[in-house]
C-alpha cells in the first residue's frame, strides 16, 4: 500500500497521546485530589478539603490488556449495532417486513403515520435509543470480526499501517476504566469533553462519563462563573497545557491538550466534534434542553463512541480537519468523468447529493442544482460512515443531519459499500426514498463495474498520489499526467529509498480555494513514521492558524525555519501552498521548488481535483464567459472570478494568459515580470 | 484636582489588578484575608472575591493537568486575565478589557512583564512580600506597602483618567531590559577610569556604581538583575529627562487621590494604621541639589536638622541593604550603592563619601560627560534607515530598539502583525522552556499590507524587524536581515 497519510498505527498514536505513563509517578496525589473538589468551592470562595480516594492505578499499555479491551469493545459494538438496526437494516434480514424488526427494540420510537415503509426514525434522536437488547445476526458476526481485527492489530503492533477507520473501530472508547482520579488519565495528552449546561457529562474521550460527573460539574462551574460575570471563557493556558472552551447553546465542549496545537485549531476541532454530534442528532436537541435543563443526552449517543474517537483520531492525520477542504482520489480524467456522469444521472432523479468515496477521498460528487455541500459536512459524513462498522455489512438508510447544510433538519443517507474501501452515499430529503435509492445504487454499481472504475480506484489507492520524488525537475517539461509515469510502481518489498524531493522538499499540501479541495503529497522517507507525520501536520496547523489570523490575516507569504523544518506558505486568491523542507534547505532554492510544485499541480489538476462537478455553485457562471482554457485543463479552471483585466490581481489567473489584445498581452507580460521579480515564478 | 470617583471607576472597567496569598483565608468567612491588594479598591468585596475566586479556582484546576505550571492566562471574549506567581503561593492577577476600537489589543507576555517589574521593584525597596507577611501576620503592613507602591507605579500608565498599558504599539519595546549607550574606545577608557575613581571613593565598603548617560546605561558593577531593577527605577525617577519634565500636575493629582484611596484601603486591612510607608515611586519627589547630588524626602527627614534621610534598597541576590547615593552632572547620572552595614556612622559617613566624590572624581565626571555628549547622536542615534527593529539579548537583559518616534511611522497593520509574531515567539519559547534555550527560529511573514514582519531567535538573542518597503522578495528581506545582523549584531543572526 502506498504511504497513505491516514496510516497512523494504533499503538503509535496512543503512545504519543499519553505522555510517558510511569507507574510510579511522583505526584502529590492528595493535594491534587483535594483541589479538584475544592475548585467549585473556590469559585464561590469557599474552600473544602474532601479527599478523593486514589483507587485507580495507572493503566497499562493498551496491548497488554487485550481481553478487557475486546470485552469492552464488543459490548459497545452490540449497543452500536442495535442503534444501527434501529435506523438501518441488516442485509440478511431484509425482507418485506423491512422496518418491523425494530418494533421489539424501539420502545420509544414515535409511530410513523405512513405505515410499514416509512422511515425508521424521521423523528430524529428520539428514535435512536437502543438500550434494550435484541439478538440480531449482525451482532454476532461483528464480535467475531472484531476479535479477528483486534488480534491482527496486536500482532502487527503498528508495523503494518492500518486503515484509520478500522483502527478506530477496533479501539472505540479507550481507557474507559479511568477517571479524573487516575494519574494516567491526567497525563493523557489530549482530552475532549462534551457536557450539558447543567454539568451532565455527555462524552469524554478517555474515562467513563458517569465517573466523570464531578469533573464535568467543575468545567460547567468555570464556564458559568465567567458567564455570570458577563463574559465568555475561550482559553486557559497553563504551562504546556491549553484548556479550550466552546459553548453551543445548551451544549458545552472542552478540550484539554498539551499537544502544542494552536488555539484556533483546537477550537476548530471542538466545532467539528459538535458538528459530528449534530450530524447524529440535529440541533433540535436544543429543544430537549429547553424543556428540561437536566436532560440526559448520553442515551441518544449510545454506541457512537467509535464515531467520535475516529473523528478525534483524524485531527492528527487528516488535513481536511483544519484546511476545511476535501481531497480527491487521483484518477485519470476520463475515469472520473465516467463516475460523475452516472452520479449526475442519478442526481437528476431527485437525489440531493450523490457521493462516491474511497476512504476519506472523493472519487466523484454530484449535487442537485445549486445545492452545496460544505467540506466539513463531507468530513463528518465520511467519518460517520467509515467509523460505523454496520455500514460495511449492509446497505443502510440512516437519518443524518449536515450541520453546515441545515443544522435543524434530518436528511436521509443511503450508504452502500461497493468494495472494502469504496462506498456510495446518496442523500435525500425524503424519508421514503429507500427503494428508489437502492435502485439508483444498483444502476450506479452496474455502470461502475462495466466501465472498470472500481479497478481504477483500487489501482490508484495502491499506487498513491503525488510523490515529491516525481516532481518534474525541468520546469519547461509538462508532465501532463500522473498516470503516464513509467516508474509509478508500488514498492514491492516495502522498502523506501527516496530521501525526499529535490532541494530537501519533504512534503506539500496545495489547497485550491475555489474548488474547496486540497491535494497532499505522499510522505517521503524523512517523515515516513506516523509520529513524524503527526508532528508535521501540527506544524502545518500552526502555520495555517498564523497565516489566517483573524486580527491581522490573511498574510501573503510565510517562511518559517525551526529545528524540525523549513516551512513555506503562500496564500493567494486562488490557492494556498504549504510546503515542508529539510531544516537546512536553502531559501532561494526552496522558493523555486514551491513554484515548480504549483506548476506541477496545475499540470495534473484534472486528475487530482474534481473539476466541473463541483459541489459549490459559484463556479459555473464564471467559466462560460471565457473560452480560452485549454481542453486538457478540464472544464473548470482552478481559478475564477476575474471578469476583466482590472479585476486580475493575480498572476495565476488563467483567464488572461491567452487571446488578449496585444496591448493587454503586453501589460500582462509586464505585470508577470514584475510579479516574478518579487516572489516565486 | 482630586481623584474623583468617576476617575477611578472609568479605568476600573478597563483594568482590575489583585494580589492574593493562597496560604491565607482558607477557612469559611475568612476569605478576605487572602486579598493583599486590589485595584480598584472601592470595588465591592463580593466582586473582589469573585475575581480572586475564579483565579484561585483555575490555578487549582490547571494543576490537575499541569502540576508544574499552573494557570498563566485566561482568555475570555472581553477580557484577558494575566497570572504571575510572584512568590510561592502569592499571585498577581491583572484583568484587562479587550477593545479593538480603543486599541486595547494586548500581548500577554508584555502585560506579564509589567507584573514582574512591579514585583521586582517592590522587592528592591521593601523586601519580599512573604517576609513582610511573616513580620506582621495581620497583613496590614503588607497591604499598606503594596497599596501605596502599586498605586504610585500605576500612575505612570495613567493618561487623563485612562490607563494606557503596553499594547501592540509597544511591540518594538522590551520591558525589564536595559538600554545601553554604545561608546567609542577612547570614551570607554575614560569611563573605566571613572569607575575606578568611584570605587576608590567608596573605599573598602564593597559598594557598587552605575553610570547612566541620558536614559542609557554606560557602566555597571552590579549583577544583571539588580542593574535591570535600578535602571528601570533611575530612568523613571532620576534621570535628567524625568527631573526636568517632572513636577507636572499628575503627581499632585495622584498624591491627593492616593491619600483618598489609602484611607479607603485602611478598611481592607485589619485596622492597623500608623505604619510609616516609604513611597519610592512617588512622583516629583526627587530633585537635584546645589552640590549635584539628588535629594528626596521620601525616606523621611532626620529629626532636628531637616537633612533628608539617605534612601536605602535591597539587592536581589545578596539581600544586602544598600544606601543609594545619586549624583548628576548634566546628562550623566552616577548612582552609588554602599552597604548599610559597612557605614558604621550612617548619614555622617554618607556625607564624607559625597565629599570624597566631589573632590576626587568630579574632574573625571566632567570629562566623561563631555566625551559622551560629543559622541552622542541624539535621540535618533540608534535609528537604522529603512528598519524598525527590536534587538533583545535575553542572557544579558539588554535590548535596543528603533527610536519611538520612528516606530510610530509604522502602520497599525504592521504593528499588529509584529505583535502577533512576538506572541508566536513567546509561545515557542514557553514550549521549549528549560530543555533548549538556544532554540533557533526564523519567521518571515509578508503581511496583508505587503510589509515584511520578521522574527529571528537564536542562542538567547531575539531580533524583530518590520520592513514596510513594498514589492520586495523574500530573498531581499532575508538579505536585509543578514546585513542588519552583520552590521549591528556581530553576525549573531547570520546564517553562516
Amino acid at each position: 500500500m502506498a504511504s497513505d497519510s491516514s496510516s497512523a498505527s494504533s499503538s503509535s498514536d496512543e503512545d504519543e497521546e499519553s505522555a510517558g505513563q510511569k507507574p510510579n509517578v511522583d505526584v502529590n496525589i492528595n493535594s491534587i485530589d483535594n483541589s479538584l473538589d475544592a475548585i467549585e468551592n473556590q469559585l464561590s470562595s469557599i474552600a473544602l478539603n474532601t479527599p478523593i480516594d486514589e483507587r485507580t492505578l495507572p493503566s497499562t499499555d493498551y496491548h497488554q490488556e487485550p481481553v478487557s479491551e475486546i470485552d469492552d469493545g464488543s459490548s459497545r459494538e452490540s449497543a452500536s449495532e442495535m442503534r444501527r438496526n434501529s435506523i438501518g437494516e441488516s442485509s440478511s434480514s431484509r425482507g418485506s417486513g423491512l422496518w418491523r424488526n425494530n418494533l421489539g427494540v424501539e420502545v420509544e420510537v414515535e409511530p410513523e403515520a405512513d405505515g410499514e415503509l416509512s422511515s425508521p426514525s424521521s423523528s430524529g434522536y428520539a428514535g435512536e435509543r437502543g438500550s434494550s437488547s435484541s439478538p440480531t445476526s449482525a451482532c454476532g458476526t461483528d464480535v467475531i470480526r472484531e476479535l479477528r481485527d483486534n488480534g491482527s492489530s496486536i500482532g502487527d503492533d503498528g508495523a503494518v499501517p492500518l486503515d484509520p477507520s478500522q483502527t478506530q473501530w477496533i479501539r472505540g472508547k479507550q481507557h474507559a476504566d479511568e477517571d479524573d482520579g487516575s494519574i494516567s488519565w491526567r497525563k493523557r495528552k489530549k482530552h475532549f469533553f462534551v457536557l450539558s449546561h447543567s454539568g451532565k457529562p455527555i462524552y469524554s474521550r478517555y474515562g467513563d462519563e458517569h465517573k466523570l460527573a464531578g469533573f464535568s460539574a467543575t468545567l460547567q462551574a468555570i464556564i458559568s462563573f465567567v458567564e455570570n460575570g458577563g463574559d465568555r471563557v475561550k482559553l486557559v493556558r497553563a504551562g504546556k497545557h491549553q484548556v479550550v472552551f466552546l459553548v453551543k447553546g445548551p451544549i458545552y465542549l472542552v478540550c484539554i491538550s498539551c499537544t502544542e496545537e494552536p488555539y484556533e485549531s483546537l477550537r476548530g476541532q471542538l466545532e467539528l466534534l459538535y458538528g459530528q454530534m449534530i450530524l447524529i442528532l440535529t440541533r433540535s436537541i436544543d429543544k430537549c434542553f429547553e424543556k428540561n435543563s437536566k436532560f440526559d443526552m448520553t442515551p441518544l449517543l449510545g454506541g457512537t463512541d467509535a464515531v467520535f474517537s475516529s473523528l478525534i483520531h483524524s485531527f492528527s492525520w487528516n488535513p481536511a480537519t483544519f484546511l476545511h477542504a476535501y481531497t480527491c482520489l487521483p484518477l485519470a480524467y476520463t475515469t472520473r468523468q465516467t463516475a460523475c456522469a452516472i452520479l449526475q444521472d442519478v442526481a437528476d432523479t431527485g437525489v440531493l447529493f450523490a457521493i462516491l468515496m474511497c476512504k476519506n477521498k472523493v472519487i466523484s460528487l454530484v449535487g442537485l442544482q445549486k445545492a452545496s455541500l460544505h467540506p466539513d459536512d463531507m468530513l463528518l459524513l465520511s467519518n460517520f460512515v467509515m467509523s460505523s462498522e454496520s455500514f460495511r455489512t449492509s446497505e443502510s438508510f440512516s437519518p443524518i443531519c449536515l450541520p453546515r447544510y441545515n443544522s435543524m433538519a434530518f436528511l436521509y443517507a443511503y450508504v452502500h459499500y461497493l468494495d472494502v474501501d469504496t462506498y456510495l452515499t446518496l442523500l435525500t430529503t425524503s424519508s421514503q426514498a429507500f427503494f428508489h435509492l437502492k435502485e439508483c445504487r444498483i444502476q450506479i454499481e452496474a455502470v461502475l463495474a462495466k466501465s472498470n472504475v472500481l479497478n481504477e480506484v483500487e489501482r490508484s489507492l495502491s499506487e498513491g498520489g503525488m510523490r515529491i520524488e516525481d516532481l518534474p525537475v525541468d520546469p519547461s517539461a509538462n508532465s501532463g499526467s500522473l498516470f503516464h509515469l513509467t516508474h509509478r510502481k508500488t514498492p514491492t518489498n516495502g522498502t523506501v529509498t527516496g530521501v525526499g524531493g529535490p532541494a530537501g522538499l519533504w512534503h506539500f499540501i496545495y489547497r485550491s480555494i475555489y474548488l474547496d479541495q486540497y491535494v497532499s503529497s505522499e510522505f517521503a522517507s524523512p517523515i515516513s513514521h506516523p509520529h513524524q507525520q503527526k508532528r508535521l501536520y501540527r506544524a502545518y496547523q500552526r502555520l495555517y492558524a498564523s497565516m489566517h489570523d483573524k486580527g491581522v490575516g490573511p498574510h501573503k507569504t510565510q517562511f518559517r525555519r525551526d529545528e524540525n523544518y523549513v516551512l513555506l506558505c503562500w496564500v493567494t486568491q486562488d490557492f494556498e501552498l504549504y510546503a515542508a523542507f529539510d531544516p537546512l534547505a536553502d531559501k532561494g532554492v526552496a522558493i523555486r521548488i514551491c513554484n515548480r510544485v504549483c506548476q506541477w499541480v496545475k499540470d495534473v489538476e484534472n486528475e487530482i481535483f474534481l473539476l466541473g462537478a463541483t459541489p459549490f455553485s459559484c463556479l459555473l457562471e464564471v467559466v462560460v464567459t471565457n473560452q480560452i482554457l485549454k481542453p486538457s485543463r478540464g472544464t473548470i479552471p482552478s481559478s475564477g472570478g476575474c471578469q476583466t483585466l482590472a479585476d486580475c490581481h493575480d498572476h495565476h489567473c488563467l483567464y488572461h494568459q491567452t487571446s488578449l489584445p496585444p496591448s493587454a498581452a503586453q501589460w500582462l507580460q509586464k505585470k508577470k515580470q514584475r510579479l516574478a521579480s518579487w516572489f516565486f515564478l | 484636582m482630586g481623584l474623583s470617583s468617576a476617575a477611578i471607576t472609568t479605568p476600573s472597567e478597563a483594568l482590575k489588578f489583585c494580589i492574593f496569598d493562597l496560604r491565607r483565608g482558607q477557612h469559611e468567612g475568612e476569605e478576605l484575608e487572602k486579598i493583599l491588594f486590589f485595584f480598584p479598591a472601592d470595588l465591592p468585596f463580593p466582586t473582589q472575591l469573585s475575581v480572586i475566586g475564579l483565579s484561585e479556582g483555575l490555578i487549582t484546576f490547571t494543576r490537575i493537568f499541569s502540576p508544574e505550571a499552573a494557570c498563566e492566562v485566561i482568555e475570555a471574549e472581553l477580557h484577558s486575565h494575566v497570572f504571575f506567581e510572584a512568590e510561592p503561593d502569592i499571585w498577581m492577577v491583572m484583568v484587562v478589557a479587550k477593545n479593538k476600537e480603543t486599541e486595547a489589543i494586548w500581548r500577554i507576555e508584555a502585560l506579564r512583564s509589567v507584573l514582574k517589574e512591579i514585583h521586582s521593584l517592590f522587592i528592591m525597596f521593601h523586601g519580599s512580600i512573604r517576609v513582610l507577611l511573616d513580620k506582621e501576620p495581620g497583613g496590614g503592613l503588607t497591604r499598606s506597602h503594596l497599596f501605596t507602591f502599586i498605586m504610585d507605579y500605576l500612575n505612570d500608565f495613567l493618561m487623563g483618567n485612562k490607563f494606557v498599558l503596553p499594547n501592540f504599539r509597544d511591540s518594538l519595546k522590551q520591558r525589564g531590559t536595559v538600554q545601553m549607550l554604545t561608546v567609542g574606545r577612547e570614551a570607554a577608557i575614560e569611563v573605566q577610569s571613572l569607575v575606578g575613581a568611584l570605587d576608590s571613593c567608596m573605599g573598602n565598603t564593597s559598594g557598587y556604581s552605575v553610570i547612566l548617560f541620558q536614559d542609557l546605561l554606560v557602566s555597571t558593577t552590579l549583577t544583571p538583575d539588580d542593574t535591570t531593577n535600578l535602571f528601570s527605577y533611575a530612568t523613571s525617577r532620576l534621570t535628567p529627562r524625568v527631573l526636568s519634565s517632572g513636577r507636572s500636575s499628575t503627581w499632585s493629582y495622584l498624591r491627593k487621590g492616593n491619600a483618598e484611596l489609602a484611607s479607603r484601603s485602611a478598611s481592607i486591612g485589619s485596622g492597623l494604621d500608623g505604619f510609616r510607608i516609604v513611597r519610592p515611586l512617588q512622583h516629583g519627589k526627587w530633585s537635584k541639589g546645589k552640590d549635584g547630588f539628588l535629594v528626596t524626602d521620601i525616606w523621611g527627614v532626620e529629626v532636628g536638622n531637616l537633612v533628608p534621610t539617605t534612601p536605602t534598597l535591597w539587592l536581589q541576590q545578596t539581600e544586602h541593604k544598600m544606601y543609594l547615593c545619586a549624583y548628576q552632572h548634566k546628562s550623566l547620572t552616577i548612582i552609588l550603592l554602599i552597604p548599610v552595614t559597612s557605614m558604621l556612622n550612617g548619614e555622617e559617613g554618607i556625607s564624607m563619601l559625597k565629599q570624597q566624590l566631589l573632590e576626587n572624581a568630579s574632574a573625571k565626571i566632567v570629562k566623561v560627560e563631555e566625551k559622551l555628549a560629543k559622541g552622542w547622536g541624539g535621540e535618533n542615534a540608534y535609528h537604522v534607515k529603512g528598519y524598525r527593529y527590536l534587538l533583545v539579548d535575553g542572557d544579558r537583559n539588554i535590548s535596543r530598539a528603533s527610536p519611538p518616534g520612528k516606530v510610530t511611522t509604522l502602520t497599525k497593520e504592521s504593528l499588529l502583525a509584529i505583535n502577533k509574531v512576538r506572541e508566536d515567539v513567546d509561545l515557542e519559547k514557553s514550549r521549549g522552556n528549560g530543555n533548549n534555550d538556544d532554540k533557533d527560529l526564523e519567521i518571515c511573514i509578508r503581511a496583508k499590507n505587503n510589509a515584511w514582519v520578521i522574527a529571528r531567535s537564536t542562542r538567547g538573542k531575539e531580533l524583530y524587524i518590520v520592513l514596510e518597503k513594498a514589492n520586495e522578495t523574500l530573498l531581499y528581506a532575508s538579505e536585509a536581515i543578514e546585513k542588519f545582523s552583520d552590521r549591528y549584531c556581530n553576525g549573531a543572526f547570520s546564517l553562516d
